[in-house]
């Protein structure tokens, strides 16, 4: 923080005529405040990259709609000159794709706020009200929890920042010449640049400079041409000159753009980016005028020929005050006490501002989209009730081998399992990559198709997009995809790989992965709305008997829905695949059917255990201890089939929760 | 002492002023191309290959530089253009990147009307530097191809539709226009000044941008037309679909469509349209007054495509019988739904209209007619077919064909032939310009997904010339270009009315409004659409 006052306040006479043990006493202070705020911003970048981990708001979790796309080359960059707010939006776009990297996002991100605080606390100095500092932290404080509740903001409040920088700028430029005419110009010089770099957020550097003039200058007549201009300037160079909309042009980069609040996904926690945008020209004003009518109050007080505020402490008796004394002549004690205070509000705030569940709902789909199914298991224990979560722990369960086995031990409904309710319909980021690996590639090419125009350009999307296309053998496409990709910042490498391996082998029969999808894509023609899972899964099998997905899916799909008989009618199936032995939910599955119909299994290699037979007779037997009353016996049946597919056929009627 | 510092810093501002010059200088430099004189060169007996492929096409003489990639590895690159008249135009380049300048482009081609541009392209191999002898013997001569300029122009200015291959969330889409004569695309509308609902076809009238609609679908603001007039713009308080203008300006001729949007489980192409039920009304301008024939909404059939001819005494428009009974499920025969064109007459003064006339049948041709248009000199009917359906952007099977009207006056048959533009994809949204010598079509060549537009010469006996594509200022724009260019329309002039203008009308609760005369398939008069589902936008 000491970096950040400015040289004409440690020029002043006033520390050349002090002694020297005051002088001793300003450096102590800075040395403490210095420390103060690099303990702060440590703690605040270590918690953004270990706790908030920005690699996950640059995953999305197709929450965070707005996060911007970035391609190298001009093409790219030209478009954000032509209109206001256009350069910022492209250093936004570009500062964001380091969040790739959660470590490099979070020194982004902590740059950020220590530079906005740096600007609050030279704005209050050039105020002259340094003894409200702390408010300076309020600033980094609500960015914490902007990201502790993962929403994306960043080019709004960049545009704040590059704005209170030129605030900072216009006090320094302007306090060395406080001349009207002087203070016009750099005014007027610095709005337009500021303008055609940060849109529409140079209005709050217009009620920033005016609030100066104000209050500081006792300038009303500045003051008021200043927030005039705040009117005409994005009129002349945004609607005339830059032909943008008018909305555009006064709106841009604002927490009240259309940008943002048009959209429900955008605009969560949106009230904390218009405190952020407050925070400045409040303070400036409250304290600034309040300053001004203390300093008139107690003039008017104070008699003449008289020095006060040197007696106070002479006048403070009583013990309180004698401890506050004692506080405020101890350095070492204030440092601790405002240390910890300041942690301790940090820290609140990003403890009760945080939201588990959402964390683990992004840390999810993150280990989903990265096939890290051991972590996704993991993380998932937090939140295992959402319907997104649920849906990517079957995924996860399949992958490691353990669909058949441990899915009952996970919350279920039938409609988890391919978000296949109504309700889910637009859901298209959650769905791509079932369909994907499955085979149904249409599907899977039309939800990442409607992600590109949702969420943009992704890396993520136009690597499956053209992964989708090389598998379909759409060549021209699949290029075009990977050329996109190519201009991306991070997975330029994997496109450029591919379009110098379609040039040699443009059927990539090389490519087992590739093969590997082929051989499990559907070539069964209809046209459908949506998926017809079951249909389509038994299409699969016909394709490919070995596609070992579609066949657990339909499974957990029959035992999801309990269709036991067309269940056991499947399980033939099991010869295809070298199943080790029968897994636990298709044995209970199985013995339930077996029971209810009398019939027995036609499976001679995999039969049901002796050891499940006696759960499914112990079952029984506690169900018909309580006269078979299902309510009754629940909570005695719970504690020890709870995690059994006895006990979801049981309980869970179709299309409610396990 | 204090002179002498001052000297030294003065010095060390103006070593450093001198050493900036120095590197910004030898940048600049190294950035140049160097002219080198090719006295000697290996020639190949085949033409260079070029992407896009310009060799043999006809050209509009007032487009913009026609940039191309060489794909040809080499270490440096020599084109030469040049014709009859004018002095040629040499490019250097180190890489394969070839682009043209402006001026001296549009000055050739201006002096060669009618004739034929050359390009000769040399290639400078990779090999190992010697002597300057062998730096010339380096290079290679490809076999000179010919571009052939046009006599005639193409309308300065193309309106097109640019969105996603994908587009239900209605994120980005607009409508652009681009000055031909040069790269400047500028937008007209898009969804951005509504939030985010559908821009939809734009339709001008005599390929004039005085009098022009656009739909818009909006959960916000409502569907309705923008009627652009001038410099007046108004909000008609009806969802107008695939729409027509009279050629005198009067009336606009408009499908109602209740579409379906369907997927494929397994085709190439994942998306598929189909009209569950459609019929044609008619916006009278004057009156401000929508009506109906029953020749254009039968209950029993399906109409959409409205086109006029070229003297305005005839709607053509594409019919298919309604082969099913639950208009609100896909039937299985939904690949046999063929539509036929027909035509009825007429009479603009007396607001008449005559009897329907069958001009090709979906039966005889065994294939979907759709998208008539006809040039404005009244001669040419162009026209898509494909295996089934309403929506040739969607279907690989849809080409282009071509009818002369002349002709068939003289003889009384509508004998149609398949153009040889055509692709193994998607051909679809051809318009033509006002002098009926270019027309402009989406295809999905070369990629099977993305739409982009082509352009491609008509001459006087109905021969398509091979195609260019919309030449853009970077030649590799297209590699990497995810969006999809429809429904290109060749205008005369600039669409004056402003994107603000037009965003504000959109947004205003002024309206014209007009009563439905029918309800089948239409949306409330002046309220938004029967389904406010997204699916109803999938229009490419």
């Amino acid at each position: 923080m000491s970096n950040s006052r400015p040289k004409s306040s440690r020029r002043t006479p006033v520390s050349q005529s002090c002694p020297q043990d005051t002088i001793k006493q300003h450096s102590s202070q800075d040395l403490a405040r210095l420390l103060q705020s690099s303990l702060f911003f440590i703690l605040f970048y270590l918690y953004l990259w270990l706790y908030v981990d920005l690699r996950l708001i640059y995953h999305g979790a197709g929450i965070i709609t707005n996060f911007p796309v970035f391609y190298k080359g001009w093409s790219f960059f030209v478009p954000f000159l032509s209109y206001p707010g256009g350069p910022l939006e492209y250093l936004s776009a570009f500062l964001s794709q380091l969040f790739y990297y959660s470590w490099i996002g979070a020194l982004v991100v902590t740059v950020q706020a220590w530079l906005l605080s740096a600007c609050i606390y030279y704005l209050l100095k050039a105020g002259n009200l340094p003894r409200i500092r702390w408010i300076c932290f309020i600033l980094p404080i609500l960015l914490l929890v902007l990201y502790t509740r993962y929403t994306y903001y960043f080019a709004t409040t960049l545009a704040l920042l590059f704005t209170l920088l030129v605030a900072c700028l216009y006090s320094k430029m302007t306090s060395s010449q406080p001349v009207t005419s002087s203070c016009l110009l750099t005014f007027l010089l610095l709005s337009l640049i500021l303008y055609y770099l940060a849109g529409g957020a140079f209005l709050l550097f217009a009620v920033v400079c005016a609030i100066h003039e104000l209050t500081f200058r006792s300038r009303w007549k500045t003051s008021l041409c200043y927030l005039l201009s705040a009117a005409v300037i994005p009129y002349v160079v945004g609607l005339l000159v830059l032909g943008v909309g008018s909305i555009d042009a006064y709106s841009n980069l604002m927490p009240f753009s259309w940008k943002i609040l048009d959209y429900e996904a955008r605009r969560r926690l949106v009230a904390i980016v218009y405190l952020l945008y407050l925070l400045a020209p409040v303070t400036l004003l409250v304290f600034g005028l309040g300053r001004r009518f203390g300093a008139r109050l107690h003039f008017a007080k104070r008699p003449t020929g008289r020095k006060s505020g040197k007696k106070h402490p002479n006048r403070i008796s009583n013990s309180p005050a004698e401890v506050f004394s004692w506080y405020s002549c101890s350095p070492k004690l204030r440092f601790f006490v405002n240390s910890l205070l300041l942690l301790a509000i940090a820290g609140g705030a990003g403890f009760f501002c945080r939201d588990e569940n959402l964390r683990t709902r992004f840390k999810v789909d993150y280990y989903a989209y990265h096939k890290m199914w051991p972590e996704l298991l993991a993380s998932a224990q937090h939140n295992p009730d959402n319907p997104f979560i649920a849906h990517a722990v079957n995924r996860a369960l399949y992958h490691v081998g353990r669909l058949g086995y441990d899915m009952f031990s996970w919350p279920q409904h039938p409609d988890y399992l391919f978000l296949s309710d109504e309700k889910y319909k637009w859901m298209y980021w959650q769905i791509f990559d079932v369909f994907l690996y499955l085979g149904v590639v249409n599907m899977a090419e039309n939800a990442l198709t409607e992600c590109l125009e949702g969420l943009g350009g992704r890396p993520m999307i136009l690597q499956r997009l053209a992964l989708i296309n090389m598998v379909k053998g759409n060549l021209g496409s699949a290029k075009i995809y990977l050329g996109a990709l190519g201009k991306t910042l991070f997975h330029a490498e994997w496109a450029n790989n591919y379009l110098d391996h379609l040039k040699t082998d443009p059927e990539l029969s090389g490519d087992k992965y590739v093969q590997h999808l082929r051989s499990l894509c559907l070539d069964k023609d209809c046209p459908i709305y949506s998926l017809f899972t079951e249909k389509t899964l038994l299409w699969l099998l016909e394709r490919n008997s070995q596609n070992r997905m579609a066949f657990e899916y339909l499974m957990a799909r029959y035992l999801l829905r309990k269709h036991l008989g067309k269940f056991v009618q499947n399980l033939e199936r099991l010869e295809d695949f070298d199943y080790p032995e029968l897994p636990t939910h298709y044995e209970e599955a199985a013995l339930i059917y077996m029971y209810q119909t009398g019939e027995p299994l036609g499976l001679s290699r995999y039969l049901p255990s002796l050891q499940k037979r006696q759960q499914i007779e112990e079952f029984s037997r506690i169900l018909t201890g309580f006269g078979g009353d299902k309510k009754a016996a629940s909570r005695e049946l719970s504690k020890r089939f709870r995690n059994t597919y006895f006990f979801y056929c049981m309980y869970a009627p179709s299309g409610s929760n396990k | 002492m204090k002179a002498k510092l001052h000297q030294t810093r003065k010095a060390k501002v103006l070593y450093a002023i001198i050493a900036c010059t120095l590197v910004t200088v030898s940048l600049l430099n190294v950035g140049r191309d160097r002219k080198v004189t090719i006295t000697q060169y290996t020639s190949i007996d085949r033409p260079a290959k070029i992407r896009p492929d310009y060799a043999g096409t006809v050209v509009p003489p007032n487009i913009a530089p026609l940039t191309f990639m060489i794909e040809q590895e080499g270490s440096g690159y020599f084109v030469k253009i040049y014709s009859e008249k004018g002095k040629p135009i040499e490019i250097f380049s180190k890489t394969p990147k070839i682009v043209i300048p402006d001026r001296a482009w549009h000055r050739l081609l201006d002096l060669n009307r009618g004739q034929q541009l050359s390009l000769d392209i040399f290639v400078k191999s990779t090999a190992v530097k010697s002597s300057s002898n062998a730096e010339n013997k380096r290079w290679s001569r490809f076999k000179t191809f010919t571009i052939e300029v046009a006599n005639d122009d193409i309308d300065p200015f193309l309106v097109y539709r640019k969105i996603r291959p994908g587009h239900r969330t209605w994120r980005d889409m607009g409508i652009y226009q681009r000055n031909l004569n040069s790269f400047d695309e500028s937008l007209v509308l898009n969804n951005g000044y509504f939030k985010r609902g559908c821009v939809n076809c734009h339709a001008f009238c005599g390929n004039r941008a005085e009098k022009m609609l656009i739909g818009i679908r909006s959960a916000d603001y409502g569907s309705s037309a923008l009627l652009v007039e001038g410099n007046k713009v108004h909000k008609i308080g009806t969802k107008f679909g695939y729409t027509s203008w009279h050629p005198s300006g009067q009336i606009a001729v408009f499908s109602v469509n209740k579409v379906r949007q369907i997927f494929h489980s397994a085709a190439s192409e994942v998306r598929d349209v189909m009209d569950f039920d459609s019929l044609m009304a008619y916006y009278l301008v004057d009156s401000k007054t929508v009506k109906t024939t029953p020749n254009l909404s039968r209950k029993d059939r399906l109409e959409t495509y409205p086109a006029w001819s070229g003297d305005g005494r005839y709607l053509y428009f594409c019919s298919a019988p309604v082969t099913w009974s639950d208009k609100t499920i896909v039937p299985e025969s939904y690949d046999q739904i063929r539509y036929d064109l027909v035509r009825t007459g007429y009479d603009i003064d007396r607001d008449q209209w005559g009897p329907l006339e069958s001009v090709l049948s979906a039966e005889e041709t065994g294939l979907s007619i759709l998208l008539p248009r006809i040039s404005p000199d009244g001669r040419w009917l162009l026209f898509c077919m494909c295996n089934y359906g309403c929506f040739p952007v969607y279907q690989h099977s849809s080409d282009l064909y071509m009818i002369d009207l002349e002709a068939a006056k003289q003889t009384g048959q509508y004998k149609y032939s398949r153009l040889d533009i055509n692709s193994s994809e998607s051909e679809s949204w051809h318009s033509f310009s006002s002098n009926s010598r270019w027309i402009v079509f989406s295809s999905k060549r070369g990629s099977g997904v993305f739409t982009r537009i082509y352009i491609a010469y008509v001459d006087e006996s109905g021969k398509v010339h091979k195609p260019i594509r919309l030449p853009q200022k970077d030649p590799t724009h297209y590699d990497s270009c995810l969006w999809t260019y429809s429904v290109p329309e060749l205008i005369t002039g600039p669409v004056r009315a402003t994107k603000e203008k037009l965003g504000r009308v959109v947004r205003s609760s002024e309206r014209i409004s007009v009563k439905m005369p029918i309800t089948m398939a239409t949306p409330r008069v002046g309220g938004p659409p029967e389904h406010q589902e997204p699916w109803q936008t999938e229009r490419e």
